[in-house]
């Protein structure tokens, strides 16, 4: 009979009534396919049932299970512990007020995320090559990859947590930007010079430092990094031929 | 979602309206350009065309008289401090400085940055009218 | 002042966000390279005014200090000063372009062209400073 393969888990722990954080060591064991949530949760039933851990849909669509595994953000239900090493260090999300162990306070996210306006799942007279086709069958073909594409954000916040920049909750930070991309790229009646003055500031895109590990840890493609660059490309060009002179500024937000 | 705006985001909003950040994204990369080509040639000319690296007082002041060379340099003064004093501040904010703090170190910076390019100046004109 | 800029839930470490090196990617080490040879520079900006005041002061003054910066010790800082400003100017070239919306997508590659120019202008350097 082969012993299963044990895992040292160190995972840090905040509890209101210890004045600093702690690490606490738990051996689980593990198989070629446990995730690093199956493990916190093995945690929970067999050892310690007062280790705080959020999650609702166990394959990477919800962005609930948002944690640091080994200094890294990602979301702890699709990380097989196979490509980790020994010990794994578990840690909660970065920049957000801890509410217990590995369980933070979403709502500088969500804060960020309100003046911005977020734009719901609909159907584009823009989208696709054949624009009558796509009228005629809306959510089909070519048309739904694009409406998917632009919803891809789960508002998991990692990119929250590995941006170097975000930890001041004055920056509207990557989720909050690239959701204003795009509500610019498909306004579909917003405002779109609100949301631009809105991002044209010393923390709203400007902010960023191209450091780019928002896309590196989105887990949905939302590549957030590069959304911000779109953004300001879109604030050079209308800002820029005011600052040429030209004398009335554009009506419409330029792509 | 304006009114939303200015609420949850008042500091950001309010203060720092003018000048539009855009211009100083602008300025930064306007004067960064421009020291890409001005160091460059500033090193070139300063430290590798000479024979052993380094003008000796005569040859300098004989040097920063050249109009071309005295408006390169002032030129270069002038943008490298810009965009050094830009950088340092961007690097201050991400230390989490914040309304009364933010707005001093914000004048002490532009103060500094005065101060240094009259200096620069300053030394300039000594050398090449006074040398 | 310096709370927004520490990562909620380490170890106590004051060290500010945008130097904490766990988890990072390639963007990230650009980053902070560019940030730390910037502040290098503004460091060595203010220095070099320093010692060019030395000018003030007559020929004597200025010819012996150069005969000072021949020395191999400040000769090899030269070299590592050319390497930074190379490595802050390329790198900076790459924030300008893709910092202002264009060639986003190739932000690595630009990072690896940025890499091999500032490796070549150090060689140059080199060879032209001990030579």
């Amino acid at each position: 009979m082969n012993t299963p393969r044990t895992v040292l888990f160190k995972v840090l722990r905040t509890d209101p009534a210890a004045p600093v954080p702690r690490y606490d060591e738990f051996r689980v064991p593990v198989g070629s396919r446990t995730t690093v949530l199956d493990a916190l949760l093995a945690v929970r039933r067999l050892k310690d049932p007062g280790l705080a851990v959020r999650h609702s849909c166990l394959h990477g669509s919800c962005g609930t299970c948002g944690m640091r595994v080994n200094g890294r953000e990602v979301l702890a239900c699709v990380t097989r512990l196979q490509e980790l090493g020994d010990p794994v260090v578990v840690e909660p999300l970065a920049g957000a007020r801890v509410v217990g162990d590995l369980v933070v306070d979403m709502e500088p996210l969500y804060r960020r995320l309100e003046p911005v306006g977020r734009p719901l799942l609909r159907a584009s007279e823009r989208a696709g090559p054949d624009r009558a086709e796509a009228a005629a069958a809306p959510g089909t073909g070519p048309v739904l990859e694009e409406l998917e594409r632009f919803e891809d954000c789960i508002e998991c916040g990692l990119c929250l947590s590995a941006c170097p920049v975000a930890g001041d909750p004055r920056f509207l930070g990557p989720a909050a930007l690239a959701a204003a991309e795009r509500v610019l790229e498909e306004p579909r009646g917003t405002e779109g010079r609100a949301v631009l003055g809105l991002v044209d500031d010393a923390h709203g895109a400007w902010r960023c430092h191209l450091a780019f590990e928002c896309s590196a840890v989105c887990p949905a493609g939302v590549d957030p990094g590069g959304a911000i660059m779109r953004l300001r490309r879109r604030l050079l060009a209308d800002r820029l031929p005011r600052l040429v002179g030209k004398s009335h500024p554009h009506q419409e937000v330029p792509s | 979602m304006a009114t939303r705006t200015e609420e949850d985001f008042t500091e950001a909003t309010r203060w720092r309206r003018r000048p539009r950040p855009t211009f100083a994204w602008v300025a930064q990369v306007v004067s960064g350009v421009l020291l890409l080509v001005l160091l460059t040639a500033h090193m070139v000319a300063q430290h590798f065309v000479v024979e052993g690296g380094l003008r000796t007082y005569a040859d300098v002041v004989a040097w920063i008289r050249n109009p071309v060379v005295f408006a390169v340099e002032a030129l270069l003064l002038v943008c490298v401090t810009w965009h050094g004093i830009a950088g340092v501040h961007a690097v201050l904010l991400d230390l989490g400085l914040r309304g009364r703090a933010e707005r001093i170190v914000a004048r002490v910076l532009l103060d500094l940055a005065v101060a240094t390019i009259l200096y620069g100046l300053w030394l300039l004109y000594m050398l090449a009218f006074r040398g | 002042m310096i709370g927004a800029g520490l990562r909620r839930g380490d170890k106590r470490r004051l060290v500010p966000r945008w130097l904490d090196p766990h988890g990072r990617h390639l963007g990230s080490w650009a980053f902070v390279a560019n940030r730390l040879t910037g502040l290098g520079l503004v460091v060595y900006l203010y220095l070099h005014l320093v010692i060019l005041s030395t000018l003030l002061r007559g020929p004597e003054a200025w010819d012996g200090m150069v005969e000072l910066f021949r020395r191999p010790v400040f000769l090899a800082f030269d070299l590592l000063l050319v390497a930074g400003l190379a490595f802050h100017g390329f790198n900076g070239l790459r924030v300008a372009l893709v910092g202002s919306g264009l060639l986003v997508d190739r932000h690595k590659a630009l990072l690896v062209a940025a890499g091999t120019l500032v490796g070549l202008v150090t060689l140059v350097a080199a060879v032209r400073i001990v030579g």
